[in-house]
């Protein structure tokens, strides 16, 4: 389903978008201390006159908080759940958690990226419940 | 220069309405002006500053609304302020202002809001983070988040932190509900229990539809001059003892780990400038889009200790005869709520210290605190009033 707010790509945030295409989970790291950082910018924010290069994640990660959304935009069938995830990197990712019912959330649950065809040239990552190892 | 106290409110305003069907937002807001300038016993030829943030939505400006409002107001102001930080921003002009009254760059300043989100019929006319999915926005809004699940999702975290539980959560619509009782001007003027909160219809959890303010049409004005000046007009002069601000995101991604919000460092730095501690102050009017929002609030500015708002609430603290009753006019979540309420904060702080309280009134009260913050979370400002 297209969202209501389609991404405005540009010339750095085309490498994420594309990643997700290929089913990647693209995020940045500072060549000087190593350490990961999202969204993505132009300079490193742990070293900021240091390059940054992207770098795979592992996709997976916890639930850091949620909210079930019961009035929406309009656009996206309610009820839907927003999350921020906590990848295993160590940022937070903003997304959607699908594949759960609500009574069965919890904050630090573990969970793992997929991806749905959202539009034209369009993939959106998503969690779901890390399947059990 | 000592900014402590060289600055004072004179005059305030708050429009009665609450509907104010085809009424343009700037038609609202000069109203507020010149009742506030009228409550000061000051003239509109005696302006030459003046503060307002008028390009949000429904608040009939675009993103130079201060020069769209000084040219409706018929004003040509040679100190102005027009930064849109949310619905702190006035609190955050009051700080500005009293610094440039401070510095003699301004003698007489007005700040001034309105909105009229009931009937506006168009759609965002300016730059809005919230709705636009590009740069830092295009890897969020995808994802429809609303407004309300992002004070739901530092809600749910405060909850996993702290223990913080719904019932704690509603008991703020409560104790504000229970002040707009008293308030002939508030939108919602029956009592509701933390029963009524909790079966209200979930909108984005773990808030329910009393969790959230109401929704109305609305406006203020504040006018502010120096401490001398301030002596010769009509009202008791209240004083700006001291102000903070301070700004920390705008994306969800960005959220502090510890859910610590910029009024950590908004509130610190007013209560410094000011001389004062937290038990100093009487009476508190602090933002209340949603039950969340003050209640993080009295952690970060020192009200109660990180993780024990739920507890500071639940015990009747923000109630009158409380450690700090806030929200006297029921603030948000009963009085009004047209976009961005800070300047009510202010409005209120200053009826509490005159003693001129529509709602409850605490006597005798001596230091006022008025605070807001803005988007989620994003923003924050605080000012110290006192008599």
């Amino acid at each position: 389903m297209t969202p209501h707010y389609t991404p405005v790509t540009d010339a750095l945030s085309s490498r994420f978008w594309q990643g997700t295409r290929e089913r990647k989970l693209m995020i940045q790291r500072c060549t000087a201390t190593q350490r990961p950082q999202w969204y993505p910018r132009s300079h490193s924010m742990h070293a900021p006159g240091a390059p940054v290069e992207w770098m795979q994640a592992s996709g997976r990660g916890t639930l850091f908080t949620y909210s079930v959304i019961h009035r929406g935009n309009g656009t996206t069938p309610t009820p839907y759940i927003c999350a921020v995830v906590e990848l295993e990197e160590g940022v937070l990712f903003t997304t959607t958690l699908r594949g759960i019912g609500d009574e069965d959330i919890r904050i630090g649950m573990p969970l793992q990226v997929d991806y749905a065809e959202a539009g034209p040239d369009l993939v959106l990552p998503f969690f779901k419940p890390a399947e059990p190892t | 220069m000592k900014l402590s106290g060289a600055a004072a409110i004179v005059g305030i305003h708050e429009s009665p309405l609450r509907d104010a069907p085809q009424v343009h937002p700037f038609a609202l807001q000069m109203e507020c002006v010149l009742a506030a300038l009228e409550d000061a016993g000051l003239q509109l030829s005696d302006v030459d500053g003046l503060c307002c943030a008028s390009g949000d939505w429904a608040e009939g400006g675009a993103v130079e609304s201060v020069i769209e409002f000084a040219e409706y107001a018929g004003l040509k102001p040679t100190w102005f302020d027009g930064t849109d930080i949310g619905g702190c921003s006035y609190v955050a002009h009051l700080g500005k202002a009293s610094t440039a009254i401070a510095a003699g760059l301004a003698e007489v300043v007005v700040i001034s809001y309105a909105a009229c989100p009931r009937w506006w019929p168009l759609k965002t006319p300016s730059f809005d983070p919230f709705v636009y999915a590009a740069g830092p926005g295009q890897y969020e809004l995808p994802y429809d988040p609303t407004l309300i699940s992002a004070y739901g999702m530092f809600a749910h975290r405060h909850m996993h932190l702290y223990g913080t539980t719904p019932q704690q959560l509603a008991q703020v619509a409560v104790t504000f509900r229970q002040h707009a009782l008293a308030n002939p001007q508030a939108r919602m003027r029956k009592p509701v229990t933390v029963e009524d909160v909790l079966a209200s219809p979930m909108v984005a959890s773990p808030l329910h539809r009393l969790d959230c303010c109401v929704v109305t049409d609305g406006g203020g004005a504040v006018v502010v001059t120096g401490r001398e000046r301030a002596r010769d007009l009509k009202k008791k002069p209240v004083h700006v003892a001291g102000f903070g601000a301070a700004v920390h995101r705008t994306q969800l991604s960005q959220m502090d780990r510890d859910i610590v919000t910029p009024a950590a460092l908004s509130g610190p730095r007013a209560f410094q400038m000011a001389g004062l501690t937290p038990a100093d102050v009487d009476v508190a009017q602090i933002y209340d889009a949603f039950t969340i929002t003050p209640m993080l609030a009295l952690e970060d500015l020192g009200f109660c200790a990180r993780g024990e708002s739920g507890a500071f609430v639940a015990d009747g603290h923000l109630g009158i005869g409380g450690r700090l009753p806030t929200n006297t006019d029921g603030g948000g979540m009963a009085s009004n709520h047209p976009g961005k309420r800070g300047i009510f904060t202010i409005i209120e702080a200053t009826r509490q210290l005159r003693g001129e309280g529509p709602g409850v009134q605490v006597s005798d009260a001596e230091v006022a605190l008025a605070h807001g913050l803005g988007g989620t979370f994003c923003s924050a400002a605080t000012a110290l009033l006192t008599l």
